[in-house]
């Protein structure tokens, strides 16, 4: 029987299955843990549009005010949103509740400090152990803060950062015909005002409605977009948004509603970055050498970094990087913004990119490096990452490698992987090379290693 | 020995949950009592919320309805709303259950949770047994994403209310009265303001400022609190009557238009004065503390007096053993009265109106009233408590007083003609209570006596 994880609470906070998994009563104690530890002070709370949302908000509001923190409940908004309001309004910390990209059963806190940042990997560790230790603070009548709501600034707060560093003038005198779905997520409401009212865009959207549950895979992959397609061919739009619930997550679908790689989303988005401010780039080992010769072309250089965004941000404010993400799951990451993954910024340049041109979004992809990639997984059983990673070392003696997350391979123009995923229980291999029988043929030598 | 303080800074009993926030009550209880009520309601259904407005009432409301929605009830939330029109709400609405937020008559560092059923009344004992074991256990029915519950605010709750009080009082003849009101910075003041609105009538409040962290003084309906602000302005502010109520609105106490404070005691006579003359032959379900004057103006108007143990729990009990139509009223010497056209719930304002119309019936002032009633002095004592001396103390008392009449029910009461006494274990409090009542003048000897034997028996720890 395959081993589910019906629920995780570890460095990365707390997610599950709500109901017998998930319950009010941890998501509280967790929420009281958080509120210990970044102080009385005000925590500011959001959510996506699961329908477990509201109740969790409940229990987490409970726990942090009985913690003696100051609740600032903003509604359902997108967890860039949530991030940067947290940031700009001096508050001690924030909380997501949102399982992201996760079918609809599942829910999780996301936890940012004062900053709106993702807790670096020490502060989440002291987290956990605060949350074990059951210690919390526990406020009297008289310590108890009140619970407030801000249900109208935030999206403003958001579209204003993104808007400073684009030529919004200029797309909006375009009226680029748009195609949207945001999978009736937290964008729903916001992503549609953006692109319609912001952006001067010619919307055609499906899925915009919140009191909906997801109507596909929450998440935006090629295999997972087929309305989408559909609705770029049927509305004639020069180009496809999707978002996954919580709208940090981008994928695009080009004018024959082709949708590209998430790779090659997160290199336009690079190319379109580094256009405007000098800085070098932070990725994950996973994400394509498009990356690697997008930044060369600007003279500047990639980081690497294990899989997850919150090891991805570490890199990048250590080394100030200006843009950054991991291509696979579609994140963009563009700190001068705010340091998340954040859709708007990623549809604002690519609009932005289509209205310098003057060219279609498949052409400016069609120009990017062409790398082929081959991706799969099987489930994953206690010490077979060990060994497969011994065995692949051995298979390629002498070559460069990567042990900071799984193992990675860097051959000449070409690359393998292997790791176990953080969230479920699958190992995880990919290949890249600059010829799809290549690709194929590295990723099939990883698969003979199994057998 | 446990620090009598620290051992009851929480209690979990039939009554439901109620502690000192912080060190007694935290979140996790709040959750898991919510999640138990779910889990004992079943849904489908709404559960009627409301809160005090104690500052801790805001974070266990959100504990409260995250363990409900998790178990698939909904949840019409009224807000910071008296208990009577909680309950009042949960018949309007057809809701399966309701619960209050709030600790009454307690200071402001306690809170509670009070739970109540499809017909808006408490819990019977065996079914606030079920909650309890079901919380105990803490396998609750969480149920699965699909099936979660929302929250709906209500805001029409209050005039809903005021709709049914002014079915059954007539509230154009109760404007002529100039009415004084210590509010006590709780939810009296929702109403009665809207009543002034509504109705024309002139209640003037004072400590009417909804208020979370310090109350103008201690919330309790008794003689000594309403002698602190309400009685003193009687005269100066020509007030016809006098009421205080305790937070959530469902006691009550009185002053006299002279500027006289009436012990809390007299309440429930007043008011079965008044019912009883057109409910000839009923019965008044009355606790073993409450005053003897009940007896004698039951016995005025042919009614007669059932005697309980003290506590809201034994009421409903012994309520549930009658026919509704058999009952005049019940009630406690706190100022707490349930009248049978409410349904049998606790509420202040409803008791109010009782004495208003009174008045206004017989044309007579307050201290006129009181006036025609024997004279009863009661005194109220209370002693720290070393829990395992208590039954020999009782026994002790039991054949010292054996010349009276013996009542074990809740501790022991004796009668004599004309006077009698009451100890007892305090539910909500580390004390023994003694007290004793005489016709005439107070029976200081007898009480000096009980509370030297208690006091005995109390002190010095034996280790």
């Amino acid at each position: 029987m395959p081993r589910e994880h019906l629920l995780k609470i570890g460095v990365s906070g707390i997610r599950g299955v709500v109901g017998d998994f998930l319950t009010p009563g941890l998501a509280c104690a967790f929420a009281q843990a958080f509120g210990t530890y970044v102080g009385a002070g005000r925590v500011v709370v959001g959510r996506d549009t699961r329908s477990s949302g509201e109740m969790l908000y409940h229990a987490v509001a409970c726990g942090l005010l009985s913690a003696g923190c100051e609740v600032v409940d903003i509604g359902i908004l997108p967890t860039p949103t949530i991030q940067i309001y947290v940031g700009a309004t001096r508050a001690r910390g924030g909380i997501a509740i949102t399982a992201s990209h996760n079918p609809p059963e599942y829910n999780a806190l996301k936890l940012f400090n004062s900053e709106g940042l993702f807790f670096n990997s020490y502060e989440r560790g002291e987290l956990l152990d605060l949350y074990h230790q059951s210690d919390f603070r526990r406020a009297t009548n008289a310590e108890i803060r009140r619970a407030t709501s801000d249900y109208a600034s935030a999206p403003r707060l958001h579209i204003d950062r993104v808007l400073a560093h684009v030529d919004a003038a200029r797309i909006r005198q375009r009226r680029f015909r748009v195609a949207l779905d945001a999978v009736n997520g937290a964008g729903s409401v916001m992503t549609v005002g953006f692109l319609r009212d912001t952006l001067g865009c010619d919307l055609h959207a499906i899925s915009v409605d919140p009191t909906k549950p997801f109507p596909r895979i929450a998440e935006p992959r090629p295999d997972t977009l087929g309305d989408l397609s559909n609705l770029v061919r049927s509305s004639g739009a020069e180009i496809g948004f999707a978002q996954d619930p919580d709208g940090d997550r981008l994928a695009v679908a080009d004018e024959t509603g082709h949708v590209l790689d998430n790779d090659d989303v997160l290199a336009l988005a690079v190319d379109a970055a580094l256009r405007r401010l000098p800085g070098d780039v932070v990725v994950n080992l996973m994400t394509s050498s498009v990356i690697d010769e997008v930044a060369a072309a600007h003279g500047r250089r990639v980081y690497r970094t294990p899989v997850g965004e919150a090891n991805v941000v570490e890199m990048m404010q250590a080394v100030k990087a200006v843009i950054g993400g991991e291509g696979s799951n579609g994140g963009i990451i563009f700190p001068a913004v705010h340091l998340c993954r954040d859709s708007y910024t990623g549809m604002a340049f690519l609009l932005e990119r289509m209205a310098e041109t003057g060219e279609p979004i498949s052409a400016l992809a069609a120009r990017l490096p062409r790398f082929y990639r081959k991706a799969g997984q099987v489930a994953y059983e206690h010490g077979r990452l060990g060994t497969l990673m011994q065995a692949l070392e051995e298979s390629f003696p002498g070559v460069e490698t990567d042990r900071s997350d799984g193992l990675k391979l860097i051959l000449p123009g070409a690359w393998i992987h292997v790791r176990a995923s953080n969230t479920e229980p699958l190992l995880r291999m990919a290949a890249e090379a600059r010829s799809e029988a290549e690709a194929e043929e590295l990723y099939a030598r990883v698969l003979g290693l199994f057998v | 020995m446990i620090p009598p303080q620290a051992a009851k800074s929480l209690r979990i009993s039939h009554v439901g949950l109620r502690g000192v926030v912080g060190s007694g009550l935290t979140a996790s209880h709040v959750l898991d009592f919510a999640a138990a009520f779910g889990t004992f309601l079943e849904p489908p259904g709404a559960v009627v919320i409301g809160r005090d407005p104690r500052a801790s009432g805001v974070m266990i409301r959100e504990g409260l309805l995250a363990g409900l929605l998790a178990c698939g009830l909904d949840a019409i939330d009224l807000g910071i709303a008296p208990t009577p029109v909680i309950q009042h709400s949960i018949r309007r609405r057809d809701a399966a259950g309701g619960v209050s937020i709030g600790a009454s008559h307690n200071s402001a560092e306690w809170n509670a949770l009070k739970f109540f059923g499809r017909d808006g009344a408490y819990l019977s004992t065996a079914e606030a047994g079920e909650l309890l074991d079901i919380y105990h256990l803490k396998k609750f029915a969480f149920v699965d994403w699909t099936r979660i519950g929302r929250v709906t605010p209500e805001d029409r709750a209050i005039d809903r209310y005021l709709d049914d009080l002014a079915a059954n009082y007539d509230f154009a003849a109760l404007r002529k009265f100039r009415v004084l009101v210590d509010c006590c910075n709780g939810t009296s003041s929702l109403i009665l303001r809207r009543a002034n609105e509504r109705f024309g009538t002139e209640f003037i409040l004072i400590n009417e400022k909804i208020e979370g962290v310090s109350f103008a003084h201690e919330p309790s309906t008794t003689r000594d609190a309403v002698a602190l602000q309400l009685a003193p302005l009687m005269k100066p502010l020509r007030a016809d009557a006098g009421f205080l109520f305790d937070v959530d609105s469902d006691r009550v106490a009185l002053a006299a238009e002279d500027g006289t404070p009436v012990s809390e005691e007299v309440v429930l006579p007043l008011i079965a004065d008044y019912l009883l003359p057109r409910a000839p032959g009923k019965l008044i379900i009355a606790n073993l503390s409450s005053t003897a004057l009940l007896e004698e103006i039951a016995a005025r108007h042919g009614g007669k007096v059932v005697r309980v143990p003290v506590g809201r729990q034994a009421a409903i009990d012994a309520l549930s053993t009658y026919r509704p139509e058999q009952i005049a009223l019940a009630g406690e010497g706190t100022g707490a009265v349930m009248m049978p056209q409410f349904r049998f719930v606790y509420d202040g304002i409803a008791s109010m109106l009782a004495v208003l119309s009174m008045l206004h019936e017989s044309g007579r002032t307050l201290s006129q009233v009181l006036g025609s009633y024997p004279k009863y002095s009661i005194l109220k004592g209370q002693v720290p408590l070393v829990t395992q001396r208590i039954p020999a103390l009782l026994m002790r008392l039991r054949e010292r007083y054996s010349n009276g009449r013996v009542n074990v029910l809740d501790g022991l009461r004796v009668d004599w003609p004309g006077r009698w006494f009451h100890v007892r274990v305090s539910q909500t409090e580390p004390i023994v209570r003694v007290i004793c009542e005489q016709r005439g003048g107070p029976p200081k000897e007898l009480f000096e006596a009980l509370l030297e034997a208690v006091g005995q028996a109390s002190w010095p720890v034996p280790w």
